[in-house]
C-alpha cells in the first residue's frame, strides 16, 4: 500500500515538472526521462543479469523504425503498429539471444556488437521501407480517442513509460528471477546445480529487457517525429554504457544518477568548450574505470559509511575514551 | 545389513555405468544403490573413478554407457540444471557462493525449484508473489540457522572464512529440499573443530530421511560417519559394506587402505 502511494507520488511530481517547462525544456526532459529509462533496463541486462551485450541500444531503434513504419509504410492503426512492434522486438530478441546467449563475456559482446553494427546497415540500405540513410520523417503520433497528445501530455506519457519499468525492473530484481539472474552471472555452475535454467534464465533477462528498449524506442518515435540511422548509431550505443558505469553497474539508482548527469553534462560543458565535451567524457570514463569502478553509487556508499563512522554518534566514543584516560 | 534390502526400496540406483574420457575408462560397468536415510561414502585411490560418478550423479556430465535411475526413473539425457528439482543436489569441493549476495540470498537461490509464481505475478506485485519472498525468506533462515550461520544471515559472502563458506553450501543445498544430498570432499580444508562440528550437521541431514553420498579422503572422518562404504579402484567397485568389513577386507587394503596404518580395534 505505501509503495503505491511512492510510484503515485513520484508520477504526480515528474508529470507536474513537465507542465512546469517550456516547449524546449520539455524536449530535453522527455529525451532525459528516455535514457533513464534505457539506462535502467541496460543495467539490469549487463549489471544484473551480467550480460556484456551491446544491442540494447539497437532494439531501441528496432522499436522506432517499427512502429514508424508500421504506421506509414504499412498504414496500421496505432494500437496494431504498437502490438507489432513489440512483437517484432520479442522476436528479433530471440533470435539474437537464443544462440547469443551461448556465448559469454568477450564473444558476447562481438556478437551483439555486430548485430548493432548489421542493424545501422540495415537501416542505410532498407530503401523505401526505412528511408535510407535520410530516415523516416513527415509523420506524427496519430490522434487517439480523438484527442491529440502533445506537448507536456505525451511527456507524462513517457513520465508513465520510465516509471512503469523502472518498477517492473524493481521487482524482478527483488524475485527469484533477479536472484537467479545474479546467480547465473555469479556462478553458473553452481546456479545450475540449484535448479537455475542458466540459458533460459539469460534469454528471458535479455528479451525482456531488449524488449523494454523497443517499448521506449516506440514512445521515442514521436517525439521528435523523425528517425534516421544516426540516431541509433555507436556513439549512443557507447554513452549507454557509459551511464551504467558512471553510475554504478548494477545499481538502478546508479542507472538513473549515470543518465542524468551524462545526458546533462554536454548541455552545461559545450558552452564552455564546446565539440570538446567528447575528450572529458572519454578522461571521465577512464579515471572511473581505474579509481572508482563502482561508480557514483560506490561514492555514496563511501559518503554514507563515512557519515556513520564520523557522525555525531560515532563522536561519543572517542570523547568517553579520554575521560577513561 | 543394508546388504539385505532388496533394491526395490534403493532411492538411486546405479547400473552398468560407464565413463571413457578418450582412451581412458574412467569408470566401468559400476553397479551401485543409495538408500534413503543412509549416510554412503564413496572411497578409493586417487584416479579410481569416484569424481566421474560423483559428476554423473550430480548430471555435470553424461555417462558414455549404462545408467542411473532416482526413484525408479532414468535420469539418462535429464540437463543438470534439473536434477535439483527432482531432488538430487550437490556440495562443491571448492566453494561456489554466489558472490554479489548475501548469505540469505544464497540459501534463496537454493529454493529456486520450488517457486510456485510467474514471472508476471512477480511484475505484477502480487499477494502471492509477496507471501512467496516472505515464506523465502524465513525459510533460508531456517536452514541458515540449522547449519549454525544464524548470526550471519545478512553478511556479505566474502566476510565468511572457508569452512562457513562450505556451511553455506550446505543450507543452500538444504533449501531445495532435496532426497539425496551428494557432498564432494566435505572435510577438505576444515580445522578438526569445523570437521566434528559437519559431521554433526551431516547425521542431522540423514537424521530428516536424505540420502547422504560422500566422496572423502580423510579416512578417519569418513569411517566414523558412514554407515555403508562402497570402494572403487580402477573404476570399478571392488568392495562394499560396512565400515568395519571395508576396512578389513583384504583388496581394500592393498588398493587403498594399506597406505595408511589401519587400526583393527
Amino acid at each position: 500500500m505505501k509503495r503505491s502511494w511512492q510510484w503515485l507520488l513520484a508520477l504526480v511530481l515528474l508529470s507536474a515538472l513537465a507542465f512546469g517547462l517550456g516547449s524546449y525544456q520539455n524536449d530535453v526532459y522527455r529525451k532525459l526521462l528516455l535514457w533513464i529509462t534505457l539506462a535502467l533496463g541496460y543495467n539490469f541486462l549487463f549489471g544484473i543479469a551480467g550480460q556484456v551485450a551491446f544491442s540494447h541500444f539497437s532494439f531501441y531503434g528496432l522499436g522506432a523504425y517499427s512502429v514508424v513504419i508500421g504506421i506509414t509504410y504499412f498504414g496500421w492503426p496505432l494500437p496494431l503498429a504498437l502490438l507489432a512492434s513489440v512483437v517484432f522486438c520479442v522476436v528479433v530478441a530471440l533470435v539474437v539471444a537464443i544462440p547469443a546467449t551461448r556465448l559469454e563475456g568477450f564473444y558476447l559482446a562481438l556478437a551483439t556488437l555486430a548485430f548493432a553494427q548489421l542493424f545501422i546497415v540495415l537501416l542505410n540500405e532498407g530503401g523505401q521501407v526505412t528511408g535510407g540513410t535520410g530516415g523516416l520523417a513527415n509523420y506524427r503520433l496519430p490522434d487517439i480517442g480523438g484527442y491529440r497528445i502533445k506537448g507536456a501530455a505525451y511527456t507524462v506519457v513517457i513520465v508513465v513509460l520510465m516509471l512503469s519499468t523502472f518498477a517492473v525492473l524493481w521487482r524482478l530484481d527483488r524475485s527469484h528471477f533477479g536472484r537467479a539472474c545474479r546467480a547465473a552471472r555469479d556462478n553458473p555452475e553452481a546456479a545450475a546445480a540449484m535448479g537455475v535454467d542458466v540459458r533460459r534464465t539469460r534469454i528471458i533477462a535479455y528479451t525482456l529487457t531488449s524488449a523494454l528498449a523497443g517499448l521506449a524506442g516506440m514512445v521515442y518515435a514521436f517525439v521528435d517525429n523523425t528517425v534516421n540511422p544516426t540516431i541509433f548509431g555507436l556513439e549512443n550505443v557507447f554513452l549507454l554504457l557509459f551511464m551504467i558505469i558512471i553510475g554504478g553497474i548494477g545499481r538502478a539508482a546508479g542507472a538513473v544518477a549515470g543518465a542524468i548527469l551524462l545526458y546533462l553534462l554536454p548541455f552545461v560543458l559545450s558552452p564552455l568548450i564546446g565539440h570538446h565535451h567528447a575528450l572529458v567524457f572519454g578522461l571521465v570514463m577512464v579515471l572511473v574505470v581505474l579509481f572508482q569502478p563502482k561508480g557514483l553509487m560506490g561514492l555514496w556508499d563511501q559518503w554514507l559509511g563515512h557519515r556513520f563512522l564520523n557522525g555525531p554518534g560515532a563522536q561519543v566514543k572517542p570523547s568517553n575514551a579520554k575521560q577513561h584516560v | 545389513m543394508r546388504s539385505n534390502m532388496s533394491d526395490a526400496s534403493a532411492l538411486l540406483q546405479v547400473r552398468g555405468l560407464t565413463r571413457r574420457f578418450g582412451g581412458l575408462l574412467a569408470v566401468s560397468g559400476l553397479d551401485m544403490s543409495v538408500f534413503p536415510g543412509e549416510i554412503l561414502g564413496l572411497i578409493g585411490p586417487n584416479g579410481a573413478g569416484k569424481s566421474t560418478t560423483f559428476s554423473m550423479m550430480a548430471g555435470a556430465i553424461e555417462p558414455s554407457a549404462g545408467d542411473i535411475y532416482f526413484q525408479g526413473e532414468s535420469l539418462s539425457g535429464v540437463p543438470t540444471h534439473a536434477f535439483a528439482a527432482r531432488g538430487i543436489v550437490r556440495t562443491f569441493q571448492h566453494n561456489k557462493p554466489f558472490e554479489s549476495m548475501s548469505i540469505q540470498e544464497n540459501v534463496m537461490v537454493g529454493m529456486h525449484t520450488q517457486v510456485p509464481l510467474s514471472m508476471w505475478q512477480v511484475v505484477l506485485g502480487t499477494a502471492k508473489a509477496k507471501a512467496h519472498e516472505k515464506h523465502a525468506r524465513a525459510q533460508a533462515l531456517h536452514w541458515i540457522d540449522f547449519v549454525g550461520l544464524g548470526e550471519y544471515a545478512q553478511a556479505d559472502v566474502r566476510t565468511l572464512s572457508f569452512g562457513q563458506g562450505r556451511l553455506l553450501e550446505i543450507a543452500r543445498g538444504l533449501a531445495a529440499q532435496p532426497k539425496l544430498m551428494l557432498f564432494d570432499e566435505p572435510a577438505a580444508g576444515l580445522t578438526a573443530t569445523e570437521c566434528i562440528r559437519l559431521a554433526d550437521i551431516i547425521r542431522g541431514i540423514a537424521a530428516q530421511g536424505i540420502a547422504v553420498l560422500l566422496i572423502e579422503h580423510d579416512m578417519p572422518f569418513l569411517m566414523a560417519l558412514a554407515q555403508r562404504v562402497v570402494v572403487l579402484n580402477f573404476g570399478e567397485k571392488i568392495a562394499e559394506g560396512s565400515p568395519t568389513q571395508v576396512q578389513a577386507d583384504p583388496a581394500v587394503v592393498n588398493a587403498y587402505l594399506g597406505q595408511v596404518k589401519v587400526d583393527h580395534a
